[in-house]
């Protein structure tokens, strides 16, 4: 079980050419996740990270490594379009990250 | 120390006291001088980028000497996942770019040595190998941006080194002593000459036993005593110095920026010497740098071409052509040429493969079939991109008639192109569209990493061609013939 505040970190792929804007996204999330009390925002390189944002710009995938979910207890890998694999407009993709934070997690 | 970020390379680049010319000039500090700033800023960035999150996974590894974390640029590839991770790093600067940013060329001389050097050491029993850790460790702790220097100016093209009337052709050797060697002669057509902190030199052509003092591969920091910097003309380089606009790309120029390096008896102390007469050991040099570099084009050009993609499908909505057919043909088929580029890279270095010094180098072949490729698809791109933006790109008055205070408003009015969009964006557009496919832009995805009779001589040679015979042979039911 997860404690009282989560400790979330953000992580991207490289962005060598991506299809979605991942400064954006990555900007938009900093910013809801600020606002939320029960969330903190950690560098990648901490230690006792709850829960790894994966930022990936297309389908590869580039930033779902291994060494890099190992970091934390739980991974959600936005991969383009696509959040875990399931279909999610750009628009929408920072709003149901947050929601899937906040229900899944708390 | 570890990586640093653009400002600390300009202070490094303020540090030191190259002899630089352009114009007739001696340039007293690259740093500040308009000619050079957009050359600057396009190296700087590569560090910056660096330390940007969106980037960081692309632009850093761990080092394999010391497993700090260090910029891309001064790493020795491990693994084919180290060679499509530095095309696709390639790629994302060119976008950001929009240019040459130079740093390449170093970093793949420093591929290539590292792997030389451990031949000859396991052939001949010298110690170029350690020499040469201890140099690239000292590269990658003080993230140094150093330039790839190869190509001599060669002289009688139909005669080898050591045959030219004027040896100086080819940059040899004139001294041995005991704490190092002198040397000299000129490379050419070195990028980003003007704005390194030093340059690693290679030979450029195969050779025989004659040609032994001509097999030289050192480093020299840009200072060093006896060295100068003729720095090249580029297309419209006149507008660096008073226009902004009218540049097209102000902030990172149209190329890499460069230079004639002239070794006028130049001193390199032992420990920077990498090879020195082993002549039967120039032709690996010569292809494994030639490679590496190759391997790239398909990586950074296609980033121009993303950005270049984009303004001329930026121009043609503005312009109010975005919707006709042919016209969003030729955009896709912008696509379909640069995609192809980036398929090559990707391919040739999917298919690389481990050296016996440990690293890892692109095939040879496919690196070779990369830049061959781009020597005809960055033309069609910039075809097809002067095609759209229409002949305004080169007739569009300039920035200064823009802005002048009685005819401006004609210009504003008649450049106009949809209602709703202001005249300086088209302006700006076809400036930029103008900058990245007239003149020395195209040139160098010309000749850059080598002509292309270059590549078809390495596609020659790397072709296997009796083992395609033989299969056409076993297809066609017919006997090998006799030898």
């Amino acid at each position: 079980m997860l404690g009282s505040e989560i400790r979330v970190s953000l992580k991207y792929c490289g962005s060598c050419n991506p299809l979605i804007d991942l400064a954006k996204l990555g900007n938009e999330l900093k910013e809801a996740l600020s606002q939320d009390i029960g969330l903190t925002l950690v560098p990648p390189e901490s230690t006792h990270i709850d829960i790894m944002l994966i930022l990936c710009g297309c389908p590869r995938a580039c930033g779902n490594k291994e060494e890099i979910r190992a970091r934390a207890t739980h991974s959600i890998v936005v991969a383009g379009e696509t959040i875990d694999m399931v279909p999610v407009k750009e628009k929408d993709i920072s709003a149901a990250i947050m929601k899937k934070l906040k229900s899944s997690f708390h | 120390m570890g990586m640093i970020r653009g400002d600390e390379y300009r202070d490094n680049l303020r540090r030191v006291k190259p002899e630089i010319y352009y114009l007739g000039e001696k340039i007293e500090s690259v740093v500040d001088h308009p000619a050079f700033i957009p050359h600057v800023n396009a190296v700087a960035l590569t560090y910056d980028m660096a330390w940007a999150p969106e980037f960081e996974e692309l632009l850093t590894t761990k080092s394999h000497l010391t497993g700090e974390k260090i910029n891309l640029f001064t790493h020795v590839h491990h693994s084919t996942a180290d060679l499509v991770q530095k095309v696709k790093a390639l790629r994302a600067l060119g976008q950001q770019t929009g240019s040459c940013f130079a740093r390449c060329v170093g970093h793949d001389a420093l591929n290539a040595i590292y792997s030389v050097t451990y031949d000859m050491d396991q052939k001949n029993g010298t110690e170029y190998h350690q020499r040469f850790l201890n140099f690239l460790k000292e590269v990658q702790a003080k993230d140094l941006f150093i330039s790839g220097a190869m190509t001599d100016p060669k002289g009688d093209r139909s005669l080898s080194p050591s045959e030219q009337a004027d040896p100086d052709q080819y940059l040899h050797v004139v001294e041995k002593k005991r704490d190092g060697i002198v040397v000299r002669g000129a490379k050419a057509h070195i990028t980003g000459a003007v704005n390194a902190l030093g340059h690693l030199v290679m030979p450029t052509t195969s050779m025989k036993e004659a040609d032994a003092d001509f097999a030289v591969c050192f480093y020299v920091p840009v200072d060093a005593p006896g060295l100068i910097h003729i720095f090249g003309r580029q297309t419209n380089d006149e507008r660096k110095c008073g226009c902004l606009i009218d540049q097209g790309n102000a902030e990172y120029g149209i190329v890499g920026g460069e230079a004639l390096v002239v070794f006028d008896d130049v001193f390199v102390p032992w420990e920077h010497v990498f090879m020195c007469g082993e002549y039967d050991f120039v032709f690996d040099l010569v292809e494994r740098f030639a490679t590496a570099h190759r391997q790239n084009y398909g990586g950074c050009k296609v980033g121009l071409s993303d950005a270049l993609i984009g303004a001329t499908y930026a121009l043609a909505e503005v312009q109010g052509t975005a919707k006709a057919s042919h016209v969003r043909d030729k955009l896709v088929e912008m696509v379909h040429l640069a995609e192809t580029l980036y398929c090559c890279s990707i391919a040739c270095s999917c298919q690389g493969y481990r050296m016996p010094a440990g690293n890892f180098m692109a095939d040879p072949l496919l690196a070779n079939v990369t830049k061959l490729n781009v020597t005809r698809h960055i033309y069609e791109i910039a075809r097809l991109a002067q095609d759209i933006a229409g002949g305004i790109l080169a007739t569009l008055p300039s920035e200064m008639d823009w802005q002048d205070s009685r005819i401006g408003k004609y210009v504003d009015k008649y450049l106009k192109g949809v209602a709703s969009v202001p005249a300086e964006i088209r302006m700006r557009l076809l400036r930029l569209i103008e900058g990245m496919t007239c003149g020395t832009a195209l040139v160098e995805s010309m000749h850059g990493a080598g002509s292309p009779q270059a590549q078809k001589i390495m596609i020659m040679r790397r072709s296997n061609w009796e083992h395609k015979k033989k299969l056409a042979q076993r297809l066609a039911k017919i006997a090998e013939q006799p030898q």
